[in-house]
């Protein structure tokens, strides 16, 4: 590798370390615009809340707005969300519980909470292979098993360059990591 | 009519019957499909739990393939819609994360300016082919079958983002199960959600939540439910079984279809070329009416 390539790398490295700080800024201050009157619309709304009583959006929101991150951030209600976005849909004041959820799942993964396994086997998919998964054999109602062939489908798609892919989308992803 | 197909990790790998449908029918309504080679995970909603800029990279660059090919793009997906939706929206009004994604891009080979538009299937069939043209192209029309449709969250909400449909009161699946002399209604549960995303986290509470679709679907009195959602299809199809298991109520019989396998049956299309074996839920019944018991 030149020397002006490897300095492109890092220099790569270092201004995704800073956008992660400047997504996290606006999302907080985006929030700090926007007033939640706990008004509940998202709660009633929730087709979880219905069911898991520990999951509730507009505590979620109240939490987030005390300061009360590290609490979330703990919990396995970050991860309890289904994402059908009637709480974003719904809330008169703009604020989506969803994306908050989304950006506290982004810092309980860095800061190496726990979440359910299976995130990081779709993401670790993702990265060494482009995509979730591999194409199957799938059954029939009668049992039998078809492959993408024998319907006449195409070869699946993937990125072509896959070492170099998975290096970008790995760089990218570390940026968010402290060091 | 060209669009690029961008089919997602999902349909590709399990969910044939979606994907052939699709390639049988809308063909035969001049719609030409080109495939993308090179693309990849949309990153929805998994790989955006984990790092919001990899996910924005992983849309920008399959939005960058579409943009090689000069094409408009067409996800099969809901969540690939929003995702590709908003990923646009998000770059267009931050330059400086559109520089940040293409100078990774570039590396790729690859340039995202956010010049093509991304079109949901519903708004491709509703909106650009139409519901008339639609109605000409049906050779068997489905007389006195009652579907219930399900949109599926991603395709109707948010509304801040531009969605194909109404968040609240979606209608455009519905003029199109009835542009194939099918029947339709509204019903309470219709915009409500499958579930499924919540499958990580408590896959029992998903199937309670699924199963409460499908009980108010056979309450209303229809004979089948149809979907353009590949999650939404799973869940309601293939773990119907598990549904029926987690509620201890084997009655909760459901036939489930893709839009584009009632579309294609409509159309004279026979049966194994739209995948239809592959649907799981007990779709004889149905079947049978419509194509008058030949083939």
């Amino acid at each position: 590798m030149s020397e002006n390539m490897e300095r492109r790398e890092v220099d790569v490295v270092t201004r995704t370390r800073n956008f992660v700080t400047l997504m996290l800024q606006r999302a907080v201050s985006e929030m700090a615009v926007e007033v939640c009157e706990q008004c509940g619309k998202c709660h009633a709304s929730c087709p979880v809340s219905r069911h898991i009583e520990s999951f509730n959006p507009r505590q979620l929101i109240a939490k987030v707005s005390l300061g009360r991150v590290e609490e979330l951030l703990k919990s396995d209600v970050i991860w309890t969300c289904t994402s059908c976005l009637k709480c974003k849909e719904r809330c008169p004041e703009n604020i989506s519980p969803y994306d908050v959820i989304l950006i506290l799942r982004n810092l309980a993964i860095r800061g190496g909470y726990d979440h359910p396994a299976e995130y990081d086997e779709f993401i670790d998919a993702v990265m060494e292979k482009g995509v979730l998964q591999q194409p199957q054999r799938v059954r029939t109602r009668s049992g039998e098993r078809r492959d993408r062939a024998s319907l006449g489908l195409p070869p699946a798609a993937s990125p072509r360059d896959i070492k170099r892919f998975s290096e970008i989308l790995r760089n990218i992803v570390r940026g968010g990591e402290l060091v | 009519m060209r669009y690029a197909l961008y089919i997602g990790c999902t349909i590709q790998a399990e969910q044939f019957g979606y994907e052939a449908s699709v390639r049988e029918t809308l063909p035969r309504l001049g719609v030409e499909l080109v495939d993308m080679e090179g693309a990849s995970c949309c990153g929805f909603p998994a790989f955006r739990s984990k790092s919001i800029l990899g996910w924005l990279y992983l849309s920008a660059r399959n939005l960058a393939i579409a943009e090689g090919l000069g094409l408009d793009v067409l996800p099969l997906c809901n969540g690939c819609h929003l995702s590709f939706i908003e990923t646009k929206f998000t770059l267009e009004k931050d330059a400086t994360l559109k520089g940040f994604i293409n100078e990774n891009l570039e590396r790729e080979g690859l340039k995202y300016t956010g010049n093509v538009d991304v079109i949901h299937i519903i708004e491709l069939l509703h909106d650009i082919i139409g519901v008339k043209k639609i109605g000409a192209a049906i050779e068997r029309p489905l007389k006195g079958v009652q579907l219930a449709t399900h949109p599926g969250c991603h395709a109707i909400r948010p509304s801040s983002l531009g969605r194909p449909d109404d968040a609240e009161y979606p209608q455009k699946l519905d003029d199109l199960v009835v542009a194939l002399s099918a029947g339709t209604m509204d019903y309470p549960e219709k915009t409500d959600c499958c579930g499924s995303s919540l499958a990580m986290a408590s896959g029992k509470t998903t199937l309670i939540i699924a199963s409460e679709k499908l009980k108010a679907v056979k309450e209303y009195g229809f004979d089948g439910l149809v979907t353009t959602c590949p999650f939404c299809f799973k869940l309601f199809d293939s773990r119907q079984r598990a549904i029926q298991t987690a509620m201890s109520d084997r009655s909760l019989e459901v036939p489930v279809f893709y839009y584009t396998q009632i579309l294609g049956l409509a159309m004279g299309v026979k049966p194994e070329k739209l995948g239809l074996e592959l649907n799981l839920s007990p779709i004889d019944k149905i079947l049978e009416n419509i194509r008058g018991g030949d083939d």
